[in-house]
């Protein structure tokens, strides 16, 4: 009696251990299909927004570009937006409370103010809306992922390049945009790091300039006025950038100043070809857009992602910039030949 | 050692499981080597199928792909003709020609002379405006090869002739003589435009892709050559023959173009569909597998409950009635026709068995009881002889009166001794019988021994068997008395205790030693004819049990006490035995 009670006892478990087994299945498997389901079906989309400093710049078309290559990969829906102005965080701030608002999983972000966007990046990562920092960091703990170039790094190959000049001494005017912005923070830093170690160098002024070329353009004459030694210009950004060629161009010292910049547009690189601007810092843009979609698809779906991911950069000028290697980060590969 | 007994103990575990448990045991690792076997070849066929199908897939997307792009650059071939027969013109006729060309086809970005130097003779564009000191010319191929039918087609590159344009571009080339016998180059640049609308739309399967390489490898274009110059993506394809390709989970199909060096690679990611779907087989495989175990444990109850269950109370039954056949009651088991048919026989046998087993009990005890009847009625002769002769001698003597005592006795004893064939008779009688015999013995043993009686009166009414007393009596006679030199003394009582009379027959003769009286219980009586202690023993257990009966108290010149116990029996209660 007592071994039939124990056999008896042994099937039900079993047979009870089976049900469970049927029923975590066709609890684990559901998921997948319903997963597959949604992944095919358009209406049900992951909600992605990306904020960015300017919607305008060469560089952003080119973050936009991979950025919506890779919405289209994953399936996201994406939403481009940056304020006009590369200085207006507070417009930044409205539209991560909107996106918020509008259901946004994921907020992709590059701050215009290291600090005075850190509130509403919080706020938002507060209410459960993941945030992953492109290009130009922000002061909060709530970041999932951070994305773009090495800027430090980037700022050493500036000097690096600067360091090519030939002149006995060289002065260095540095013009760099909003001070409150990380990215251009650590550029002149590392750039301070790197040229300093060359003895022939010294820095005669830094100016910080708003982040657009008319505004970069008077300044640089003035600076270039008040300090005629200068023969080093260093500057960060597209917009400094085209701001400085300019000046240099009107001033006609395209031959005596060595202007080291970053990124690249069609004017910038005329510039580099015409020789108002000697070298062009160019980081990967496109890849950042891309990577930063990409890393927001992970982050909706719970894969392990990496905190920092950083894309390279490389110093083009007149000499390697139809190299194959130069060409393809300089110009953007576009499908339709309409301009 | 341990180890060993372990393992014996779990054999004899094995041996020792139930018939049910068997069942579901081997029914589960049935299905399950089947299952796994069974979904290792699909993997493996559904695999090699699948494979085969993305191979075949991949071979027509690629070979479509090839078509439309031979068609494009033997459409392109047909321009450079045109451009060829049309740049000797007139400068006007030419411009026109030109401007109507760019015009009609959006894909050409700039056509281009160049003379043997590489400088540019000519330029015609859709309005663009020519860079007045060009770093480079990428567009320029210097010492252009010349093979007839092959097109001459240069890397992607930028357009970097013009202000502020830099489309991405593909060259194509061709040298020819002008009016003055000068080889000129000529140059037709084309954007991705078009090639990028035939590639961009064939997918082969889920992610699978075509793009188009040099007979280097290098990626001329790809419908992600904006990762690839991001270094986001690679091709690791580097072999341009035609034939297909499997890379681990990638099958690459490699076609090339007759007419130039580009090559259409097909790409596929089997692995990825083959997985997929074979995760979603494993898994309704594996639901299947689990409801097949459920059931399987199901049908082991029941199958346990059907067959193996009544069996075990059929061996439980069997082993019951193998202890206590006589005792046994069965209750029949219910189950399978089979179990039923079991069930019944072995009813019907234990039924059988009990049935022959209480017949040859009684046969043996009414055989008993014939045979002990039939010694009853035998007289010791002797006794007669002598009793006989004593009355006899009396009678020659005068004693009548003590003859006719003696006679009166003998008559008395023969008349209880038969009693009309009853076994039971009331003690009273028994008493008779008793005083009757010492009667005569008395006379015969003339002052050799004396006895008395010691009866409760309340006794005398219940019944016991005859002739119990007069074998024990005859016993202290001729086993104590005879022997003795002083006069013996024979006590005879009869008493009750609780539901037991208790008969004592007590004498102080020569004894007996254990041994003997072990005898006197075991022996039958060979010597004389007449009833023996055994066999007054024997009567008392057959009619009143094993409890009752005869035990023996002797010491050696001491005497002996003969006990007798037997149940109070009234009358009419045995009167049928």
């Amino acid at each position: 009696m007592k071994t039939n009670r124990w056999r008896n006892r042994i099937l039900w478990m079993a047979f009870l251990v089976c049900l469970v087994l049927i029923f975590c299945l066709t609890a684990f498997h559901r998921p997948i299909l319903n997963g597959k389901e949604s992944e095919s079906s358009s209406d049900q989309k992951h909600k992605v927004v990306f904020i960015a400093k300017s919607t305008v710049s060469g560089f952003w078309k080119s973050v936009y570009a991979g950025a919506s290559n890779a919405a289209t990969a994953c399936n996201l829906d994406l939403t481009f937006e940056g304020p006009k102005s590369e200085e207006d965080y507070e417009t930044q701030n409205q539209m991560i409370a909107k996106a918020v608002e509008d259901g946004a999983e994921v907020i992709i972000f590059s701050a215009v103010d290291y600090e005075a966007n850190a509130d509403a990046i919080n706020d938002a990562a507060g209410k459960g809306v993941k945030v992953v920092v492109i290009d130009s960091d922000v002061d909060s703990d709530a970041v999932s992922c951070r994305i773009g170039t090495d800027n430090y790094d980037a700022g050493c190959k500036a000097a690096e390049a600067a360091m090519k000049d030939e002149n006995e001494e060289i002065h260095i005017g540095i013009v760099n945009y909003d001070k409150n912005s990380d990215n251009g923070q650590k550029r002149e830093e590392g750039f301070r790091d790197s040229i300093l170690r060359d003895e022939r160098a010294g820095i005669d002024a830094v100016i910080n300039v708003l982040s657009d070329t008319e505004n970069a353009k008077k300044r640089t004459k003035k600076m270039l006025k008040k300090h005629p030694k200068i023969n080093v210009i260093v500057t960060f950004n597209e917009w400094t950038t085209l701001g400085v060629g300019y000046a240099i161009q009107e001033l006609g010292l395209k031959d005596n100043v060595r202007v080291v910049a970053f990124d690249s547009n069609v004017v910038s690189v005329g510039m580099l070809e015409t020789g108002e601007v000697d070298t062009l810092i160019v980081q990967n843009s496109y890849a950042m857009g891309y990577l930063g979609v990409e890393t927001a698809y992970k982050l909706i779906n719970g894969y392990s992602i990496k905190d920092t991911i950083y894309t390279d950069t490389i110093a083009v000028d007149k000499e390697n910039m139809y190299d194959e290697e130069c060409q393809r980060r300089l110009f953007a590969f576009e499908k339709s030949n309409k301009n | 050692m341990k180890m060993a007994d372990r393992i014996k103990e779990a054999v004899k575990r094995f041996q020792q499981i139930s018939l049910s448990s068997l069942f579901v045991i081997l029914v589960s690792v049935i299905v399950m080597i089947t299952s796994v076997v069974s979904l290792l070849i699909f993997v493996n066929l559904y695999r090699n199928d699948m494979e085969q199908n993305a191979i075949t897939t991949s071979e027509q997307a690629v070979v479509q792909v090839k078509n439309t792009v031979f068609n494009y650059t033997e459409d392109m071939n047909d321009i450079m003709q045109m451009i060829c027969a049309n740049i000797q013109k007139e400068e006007e006729e030419a411009n026109n020609f030109f401007s109507n060309l760019l015009k009609i086809r959006s894909d050409v970005v700039a056509v281009t002379s160049y003379d043997m130097n590489g400088k540019i003779l000519k330029c015609w564009t859709n309005g663009q405006k020519l860079k007045e000191n060009y770093i480079k010319n990428l567009s320029y191929v210097r010492d252009l090869p010349q093979e007839e039918g092959i097109l001459n087609i240069t890397k992607p590159h930028v357009e970097s002739l013009f202000v502020d344009y830099y489309p991405w571009v593909v060259t194509i080339s061709q040298n020819m003589q002008d009016a003055n016998g000068n080889t000129i180059q000529v140059a037709v640049d084309i954007s991705f435009y078009n090639i990028a609308d035939y590639v961009d739309d064939v997918g082969i399967g889920q992610h699978g892709y075509c793009y188009i390489a040099d007979d280097a490898g290098n990626i001329v274009y790809h419908p992600q050559q904006q990762l690839i110059y991001a270094s986001l993506k690679e091709e690791n394809q580097k072999n341009m023959e035609n034939g297909t390709y499997i890379k681990s989970n990638v099958i690459y199909t490699v076609n090339s173009l007759q007419n130039c060096d580009w090559h259409i690679v097909g790409v596929c990611y089997v692995d990825e569909m083959i997985t997929n779907k074979v995760e979603r087989v494993v898994s309704s495989l594996v639901v299947i597998l689990a409801i097949v175990l459920a059931g399987t444990v199901f049908l082991g109850s029941v199958f346990s409950d059907l067959f193996s269950k009544p069996v075990t109370s059929l061996v439980r039954a069997m082993g019951e009635f193998e202890g206590n056949s006589a005792e046994f009651v069965y209750h029949p088991v219910t189950g399978t026709k089979e179990i039923s048919a079991l069930s019944d026989s072995f009813e019907h046998m234990a039924v059988r068995i009990q049935k022959l087993m209480e017949e040859v009990r009684q046969e043996e005890i009414s055989l008993r009881k014939t045979e002990l009847k039939a010694l009853q009625a035998q007289i010791n002769p002797h006794f007669l002889y002598n009793t006989l002769d004593a009355i006899a001698w009396m009678c020659e003597a005068g004693r009548n009166e003590d003859a006719v005592e003696m006679v009166n006795a003998l008559a008395r004893l023969f008349r209880i001794s038969i009693s009309r064939g009853h076994e039971l008779i009331p003690i009273e009688k028994e008493l008779q019988h008793a005083q009757s015999y010492l009667h005569i013995q008395n006379f015969r043993y003339k002052n050799q021994f004396r006895y008395q009686f010691d009866v409760d009166e309340a006794c005398l009414s219940y019944y016991c068997n005859k002739i119990t007393l007069q074998p024990i009596i005859e016993n202290a006679i001729y086993h104590g008395m005879d022997r003795m030199v002083d006069e013996g003394m024979i006590r005879i009582s009869i008493h009750q205790s609780e539901d037991k009379i208790i008969f004592t027959v007590e004498d102080n003769g020569v004894g007996m030693t254990e041994e003997q009286c072990e005898e006197v219980l075991k022996k039958e009586r060979s010597d004389r004819a007449g009833i023996g202690i055994k066999n007054v023993n024997d009567r008392i257990k057959i009619y009143f049990g094993e409890e009752y009966g005869l035990t023996i108290k002797s010491e050696l010149d001491e005497g002996t006490c003969v006990t007798i116990m037997m149940p109070k029996v009234t009358e009419g209660s045995y009167e049928d035995k």
